[in-house]
């Protein structure tokens, strides 16, 4: 799909994806510089920007978090280069205090925030509607439908940005990020914007007394925003009844007067210029209005504004929304969840029709992949904590091994934070083990997270001597996202070749205790495991063994791997199942016609933890590459 | 009922494990440290070994014995029985490492050279600490598993894993009550469809037993005591209350009050009725004398309790491997006064902790309790 980005054909039609979309947007923008830290769903805009950066003469980074990206782009803004920073919701609150200091001192190069937010949270811990920090920290934030405007908007983002000396934020949403429609192309520059060089005199600084100047400029865009020209307004001129869209909630609207047929009775008002919310506009459709729904993800957001615009003009109007019962309080919207919430508007709904018959679908739990490593991890660690007399306290951190939360990791933790926050965490709990809190400690993080926001955290907990365990799970990837490089890989987003940032090292450096561990060798690591439970003060714990995924890319042959099913105990005492029931990797399966065990060879990735730990040793591993 | 949820809601939450580690070296489910004995993970099935041999499960303990032992005379007191002896080993060596007598490492260094054992499982600490089971084959390893550590440390897991191998098929066992009991268990009432090649287990030795403490208390107070080790912990008679560590290598014995050892007594020791392994061929512990302490500490009383029993104490006896002398008359009343202080114990504790004596109580009808 990368020849959409670059391709020089303008009014050339091409599907794409909304992430492409942003590229595309990105390229005809003539950026400069683009940094990210990759989290769904908008992973991969900056995996397509840095394969594309040097034919079209920028730069792009994977960078090790979202504040080192943000605040890299507002750097390059000084020099009047066009920067796009790509977040996820998670992302931007990490950067709220770059992203309100940036507010006051504002932007001289074009400077656009990309947010991606996650309705229903499918690959996020929790939701977040990130056009909160946009009123938060007073900045201009604008949201695209369709893939034609994520597109366009970009530009359109920038040259606002510029106009206005402002960040602008460009929210998306998953369907947005993930959908796919037809995009007519624009232009390409010839080059990027060329640089201006950093002037004497030149300021960007964060002071108390940018504050009204900021508002000032908000106020501004608020009159800009009234001729938006991605507001659409389609039904009757005084509209009795309306709905106020923004994002999804606009084609879904469409949808459904279209359906109940009441396209031409009721108001339709889309707004893309999410804040500062065009008043003007609103009031022209809001004043007749009875009935108001608003279809909006995640937050009544809309709602709320919408209603004290209402009240500060007088208006008596029913609004029914999020925040009014009409829709879920959480979680995306879908066309039925709208299709309900429109027909209660107009009174009217269609025939009820008999859902096709669908075959259930199996209730199945997050799971780690065939072979991952932290699956033996977390047998590992489950057993050295059931060594201790009491319980040990477990914090999770935000990676694949948050699925340890689940059957999958035993159940191990009991507190997860955000991204980052298992150190500190676990260091609080870890200083009142000298006040009587007798039980051990432990955290992990991956290795991305570790560069991402560990680091402080760990220096706190060496510097206090925290007693508590920090394991950190190498398995050399961003596995999670998508495998984008990390200081740890040796490799950027450009595709270059660097000298890579040894874990090891750098908590030696600190003055950490570190030991070291393949969580594959079962016997040896679990006593290392306990071993260091036993010792005061902190430990860190790196358990590498490449992730199974990339593994599999990698490897040419696999082994083999098979059950000897005349030695097989099955469900008999001595085993009850226990690879496919207790250690529970999907390469490890359960023949029903012989009641024993077998391996599934398609998910299997040969790596033979499961016939080490098979109790009658019937689990066989033959030839291949060891995964 | 789960077998791991069985063994977590009745012995191991109402503290009566003993630690034997009879549910241990089965499965990947169960396994120990320093004494407690650790579910890994939930075991879905409402049978199995685990909870079959656990000498603290419910168990009929009247039918198991009659058909474990049934020639015998049942004393009410101190089960089947067939002689008493006072003994000790003939070797000066072998007493010399020994909790009493040496009869226990006489004995099975006797049945291992003569074949009648090709394997036994015996108990070896690191200067009284840290005991584990070893499966001894070699007759001349046996005598540096003597001596007692007074924890009870889950040796039948190496015998449940030694009999899963069915490679040694005369296996002898040395063990407390509590381990004499889950062996009869796994010999007497196997799983019906798995006996583990429980068939294998060819001799008993029970040893007597009052309590085991627990792990790290003890090692703490080994460590005030004899802070360069211990080579020999003993209890004298109960009027000294005091516990003795001998430091290694010499030097004098330090005497502790009993008072600071009992807050260590394993809570499930105190639920025990038996003190002298009923459930054994033979029952071998330190002797008593009329004459004061020191008159009979290095000897051994022996229970002779089945005919395997006194097979091997009359070969012993035949090859000169044990001494014996006479044994007064007064020594199997004594006996019998102290094995019903252990079950008058037990009786109060299974009160207090599980509301009623249940499965575990010893025959009232024969006890003349309270």
């Amino acid at each position: 799909m990368e020849w959409t980005m670059t391709l020089n054909e303008p009014g050339k039609v091409c599907l794409m994806q909304g992430n492409e979309a942003i590229v595309r947007g990105a390229v005809e923008a003539g950026i400069n510089f683009a940094a990210s830290y990759p989290g769904s769903p908008s992973s991969q805009i900056l995996g397509m920007l840095g394969k594309i950066a040097r034919e079209r003469g920028f730069y792009a980074q994977w960078a090790t978090n979202e504040v080192c990206a943000l605040e890299a782009c507002i750097g390059t803004s000084l020099a009047n280069a066009r920067s796009i920073c790509i977040v996820k919701q998670n992302g931007l609150l990490c950067t709220a205090d770059a992203l309100h200091c940036g507010a006051q001192h504002g932007v001289k190069g074009g400077l656009v925030i990309v947010t991606s937010d996650d309705p229903s949270a499918h690959s996020s811990t929790n939701e977040f509607d990130s056009r909160f920090m946009a009123m938060s920290a007073d900045l201009p934030m604008l949201e695209p439908t369709t893939m034609q405007e994520a597109k366009d908007m970009v530009p359109y983002a920038f040259e606002l940005s510029e106009q206005y000396r402002q960040m602008v934020l460009l929210r998306l949403t998953t369907r947005v990020c993930h959908g796919r429609s037809n995009v007519t192309l624009g232009p390409l520059p010839e080059k990027p914007r060329a640089l201006r060089k950093v002037d004497e005199w030149e300021r960007l600084v964060c002071v108390s007394y940018r504050h009204t100047p900021m508002l000032e400029t908000l106020d501004s865009l608020q009159e800009a925003f009234e001729a938006c020209p991605y507001n659409h307004y389609s039904g009757p001129g005084q509209p009795k009844k309306l709905i106020v869209a923004g994002g999804t909630g606009r084609l879904y609207a469409e949808e459904a007067l279209r359906r109940l047929g009441e396209t031409d009775k009721v108001g339709l008002l889309s707004l893309a210029s999410l804040w500062p919310l065009p008043e003007k506009l609103i009031v022209r459709y809001l004043q007749h209005a009875e009935d108001v729904l608003i279809l909006e993800e995640v937050d009544p957001f809309l709602e709320r504004n919408l209603q004290a615009i209402a009240g500060k003009n007088r208006f008596h109007i029913r609004f029914a929304g999020r925040g009014d019962g009409a829709l879920p309080r959480i979680g995306e919207l879908t066309p039925e969840l709208v299709l309900a919430a429109v027909s209660s508007l107009v009174g009217k709904s269609l025939p009820k029709r008999a859902a096709a018959p669908r075959e259930p679908l199996l209730e199945r739990e997050l799971n780690f992949c065939a072979g991952c490593p932290h699956r033996a991890t977390f047998h590992l660690l489950r057993r050295a904590l059931r060594h201790e007399k009491n319980p040990g306290v477990v914090i999770g951190d935000i990676g694949c091994y948050i699925m340890s939360s689940q059957e999958a990791g035993h159940y191990a933790y009991q507190a997860c934070n955000c991204m980052g926050s298992g150190i500190n965490l676990a260091e609080g709990l870890g200083q009142l083990t000298a006040y009587g809190l007798e039980q051990k400690v432990v955290t992990m993080c991956g290795d991305s997270t570790f560069y991402h926001s560990i680091l402080p955290g760990l220096i706190n907990a060496r510097y206090h001597d925290s007693n508590m365990l920090l394991m950190v799970l190498d398995n050399s990837a961003t596995a999670m996202t998508g495998f984008q490089p990390h200081p740890g890989t040796g490799i950027t987003a450009m595709g270059d070749s660097v000298a890579p940032m040894e874990i090891r090292p750098i908590c030696e450096a600190m003055g950490c205790k570190v030991a070291e561990a393949d969580p594959f060798e079962l016997e040896k690591t679990e006593a290392l495991m306990t071993e260091l439970l036993q010792e005061p003060g902190l430990k860190v714990l790196i358990l590498r063994q490449p992730c199974a995924t990339l593994k599999s890319k990698q490897q040419r042959t696999k082994p083999k791997v098979w059950v000897d099913q005349d030695k097989c105990l099955g469900d008999g005492c001595g085993c009850d199942k226990f690879c496919s029931r207790v250690w529970g990797c999907p390469g490890n399966s359960w023949d029903f016609t012989k009641n024993k065990a077998v391996i599934d060879p398609v998910s299997c990735v040969g790596c033979g933890v499961c016939a080490k730990l098979c109790p009658a040793g019937a689990i066989m591993v033959e030839g291949g590459e060891k995964a | 009922m789960l077998s791991s949820y069985a063994l977590d809601s009745q012995v191991i939450q109402k503290e009566l494990c003993t630690g034997c580690g009879a549910c241990q070296g089965l499965c990947p489910y169960w396994g120990s440290s320093r004494g407690r004995t650790i579910c890994y993970y939930d075991c879905e099935r409402s049978d199995g070994r685990c909870q079959h041999f656990c000498p603290r499960m419910p168990t009929d303990l009247a039918a198991l014995q009659k058909k474990a032992f049934p020639d015998e005379t049942v004393l009410p007191e101190l089960g089947p029985y067939r002689a008493l002896y006072l003994a000790r080993a003939a070797d000066p060596e072998i007493r010399g490492g020994a909790q009493h007598g040496g009869a226990v490492s006489a004995l099975v260094e006797l049945a291992l050279r003569e074949g009648l054992i090709d394997g036994a499982l015996l108990t070896r600490a690191k200067d009284t600490l840290d005991p584990a089971g070893v499966m001894v084959t070699d007759p001349d390893e046996v005598r540096r598993c003597s001596g007692s550590s007074f924890q009870i440390p889950p040796t039948l897991a190496v015998l449940n894993e030694a009999l899963r191998e069915d490679r040694l098929r005369r296996i002898g066992v040395v063990g407390t009550p509590c381990k004499t009991l889950a062996v009869c268990k796994m010999r007497y009432n196997p799983l019906p469809d798995n006996d583990n090649h429980a068939g294998n287990i060819r001799l008993v030795i029970g040893l007597f037993c009052g309590w085991g403490l627990d792990w790290d208390g003890l090692e703490a107070l080994t460590k005030r005591s004899a802070p360069s080790g211990a080579g020999h912990v003993d209890i004298p008679p109960s009027k000294y209350h005091s516990i003795e560590f001998a430091p290694r290598g010499g030097g004098e014995t330090v005497s502790v009050d009993l008072d600071e050892v009992l807050p260590l007594v394993r809570p499930a020791c105190r639920a025990c009725a038996d003190m002298t392994a009923e459930f054994a061929d033979l029952s071998v512990g330190g002797a008593r004398s009329a004459d004061g302490w020191e008159t009979d500490k290095k000897w051994n009383q022996i229970i002779v309790r089945s005919k395997t029993g006194e097979e091997l104490v009359a070969l012993a006896r035949s090859r000169g491997i044990l001494e014996f002398k006479d044994v007064p008359d007064t020594a199997l009343d004594k006996l019998k006064k102290a094995s019903l202080g252990k079950k008058r114990t037990a009786v109060r504790t299974l009160r207090e902790r599980c509301g009623g004596l249940g499965y575990l109580a010893p025959n009232e009808a024969l006890l003349p309790l309270d």
